[in-house]
């Protein structure tokens, strides 16, 4: 078997009295796509803070294909191709959607240059007008992107991890928020996507979750409850118990069993 | 008439004044008057540092009066204590501001918000004490006074600053040239880093950007800005102070930006030039002309966030927008129903 994407050892974090994450051992193989699931407060959003370096571990360590990033700084890791979306949906408002694309790929290049026009990288410009049509986000390219929909906001960030070309794309909750036409048009990006990035993708939409994952992890007051394929998933008892606190939740265990 | 050849018009207008100050002032007002232009030149390339820290990376600062100051103390150390002559000396004062904001940025970017406004304060306000106290060295509140060398001769003719209408012209270069900078800096992909971390710094680094160096780039930048400001206001008064160098006068830089339009690149200088007329006009009538600028920086932060230019740029957009809903065609047809 091949290194894995990501890799984490005896992984732990703290809020004072709060273990969010709790001896983490997780390793997810590359070409697949991974979701992790578990109820609010299971640990999910801080595992992400953790791999991209917003949060440091209180102790344990993260490997990226095999490389130690623990402690690294968040421009560092993001430099490594790991990029994600966040849970609350997280722009850049007052530049225009088109600008929020442009520096999104600019920031590839470690030098920005001081003096020249902007305008003028003919490469950065036919790229940004590729990905605005692949978001269907075109007609609304000169507008501020504080002024969109949230779901078009939400858009907006997927299309800022594609023109990013990440090598392992973490996604939180990506269609919140979102409309039905939208969901669908997110998850066939991020289907498309996984054909040549490896994603982990956090989601409590579980159509959405048992659509495009290959692999499930169940978290747990910041441990994994389990692990599989997601038909083991929807079969496992221990998960099912996890959610029966929030019958919300258990309805969506409940219909991904029966799809 | 739309929105760029109106601005373009206004630009023109602007550059022309500028260019005919020395002649129709004196005509029209008094010689005096072509001076107070001069350091109105002058203040608001010192108001565009604090903006560009503002208004493009999001960073109050309270202490560009310290790259101000270090401005006007290098002119003032290379001329009389190191016998340099006009060029050295001018370029010892900016590379002593750029310096000092480097050395004090590398504190002061890692803060944010009013940490940062709290830890600019604090540097500007050591080296206000320590050149107050150092008075063999700085001449303190004295401040010391320096006699002008040549900016260059050409063949027997000699240019100096003693000459009122070469020293306006000789501010009036150096300042456009330092805006142009800046507006070079700002339209290109660094200027764009600068926005995108001013509207989100999370965001900002996790697309890869170093938001620290960035910052401390912005830092040295605007340092630059004050530096040139500093020496050209040593160059102006003949002598450099360290009452310059009091928080005060960062103060200002940061009101005259606001009230002028942060974020835009003229708003510092019609911020400044409302000020210092209000203040030329009124000061010899009434003493408390400086509650008239406190007034106007309470409407101005209450009525217009983005000040004058920003006023007058959502005027234009708005125009713009009913400009291209009248010459567009009507959209909704009416159709029977099949």
């Amino acid at each position: 078997m091949s290194e894995a994407v990501l890799r984490t050892e005896n992984l732990t974090k703290r809020f004072g009295g709060l273990t969010a994450v709790d001896n983490l051992d997780i390793s997810l193989a590359g070409g697949r796509v991974h979701a992790i699931i578990g109820p609010n407060g299971a640990g999910k959003t801080t595992f992400f803070n953790l791999v991209t370096g917003l949060l440091r571990p209180d102790s344990g360590r993260i490997f990226f294909r095999g490389r130690d990033i623990t402690g690294w700084r968040p421009h560092a890791i993001s430099r490594l191709g790991i990029k994600r979306t966040l849970q609350v949906k997280s722009v850049f408002p007052d530049l225009s959607v088109a600008d929020n694309l442009w520096i999104t790929r600019q920031a590839r290049n470690r030098f920005l240059h001081p003096f020249r026009p902007a305008a003028s990288d003919l490469a950065a410009k036919s790229q940004v007008e590729e990905t605005l049509e692949q978001i269907g986000l075109a007609a609304l390219a000169a507008r501020a992107a504080g002024t969109l929909s949230y779901g078009d906001v939400a858009m907006l960030e997927i299309g800022m991890a594609v023109i990013s070309e990440p090598s392992l794309l973490l996604l939180d909750e990506p269609t919140c928020g979102m409309s039905p036409a939208e969901t669908s048009r997110a998850v066939a990006k991020i289907r498309d996507l996984a054909r040549t990035i490896d994603i982990v993708i956090i989601e409590h939409d579980m159509d959405v979750v048992f659509g495009i994952a290959d692999d499930i992890t169940v978290l747990a007051q910041g441990a994994i409850l389990a692990s599989g394929s997601p038909a083991t998933i929807a079969d496992d008892e221990r998960v099912r118990e996890a959610y029966l606190g929030r019958p919300e939740d258990e309805d969506f265990v409940e219909e991904a069993a029966h799809a | 008439m739309t929105r760029r050849s109106l601005e373009m018009g206004m630009a023109v207008g602007a550059a022309t004044f500028l260019i005919a100050v020395p002649w129709l002032i004196p005509a029209l007002l008094d010689r005096f008057w072509v001076s107070v232009i001069t350091e109105i030149l002058i203040w608001s390339l010192f108001a565009s540092s604090a903006n560009l820290l503002f208004g493009y990376v999001g960073l109050l600062s309270f202490g560009q009066a310290l790259y101000f100051g270090f401005g006007m103390y290098g002119v003032a150390f290379g001329i009389d204590h190191l016998g340099l002559s006009f060029w050295p000396a001018f370029g010892l004062g900016i590379i002593s501001a750029m310096a000092m904001a480097l050395f004090s940025g590398v504190f002061a970017v890692r803060l944010s918000w009013h940490y940062f406004a709290i830890i600019t304060v604090v540097f500007s306000l050591i080296f206000y004490f320590l050149a107050v106290s150092m008075k063999p060295l700085t001449g303190g509140d004295d401040g010391i006074n320096f006699s002008l060398p040549p900016v260059f001769k050409l063949g027997t003719k000699v240019f100096s600053l003693t000459d009122p209408t070469f020293q306006y012209f000789f501010i009036l270069a150096v300042v456009s040239l330092c805006f142009f900078l800046m507006y070079r800096v700002i339209n290109s992909p660094l200027g764009r880093g600068f926005l995108a971390i001013r509207n989100n710094d999370l965001r900002a680094s996790l697309i890869g950007l170093n938001v620290y160096v960035l910052r401390l780039i912005a830092f040295v930048m605007a340092g630059f800005l004050a530096g040139v400001s500093g020496a050209l206001f040593a160059f102006f008064g003949r002598y450099a102070s360290a009452t310059y160098m009091f928080y005060q006068v960062s103060g200002e830089a940061v009101v005259w930006t606001i009230v002028g339009g942060a974020g835009t690149m003229f708003g510092p200088l019609v911020g400044t030039s409302l000020f210092i007329v209000i203040r030329e006009i009124v000061s010899s009538h009434w003493e408390h002309h400086s509650l008239i600028v406190g007034l106007l920086a309470i409407l101005a932060v209450i009525f217009a966030p983005k000040g004058i230019v920003g006023l007058w740029n959502d005027w234009m957009t708005r125009l713009d927008a009913r400009d291209a809903a009248a010459s567009a065609p009507p959209r909704l047809t009416l159709r029977a129903n099949p």
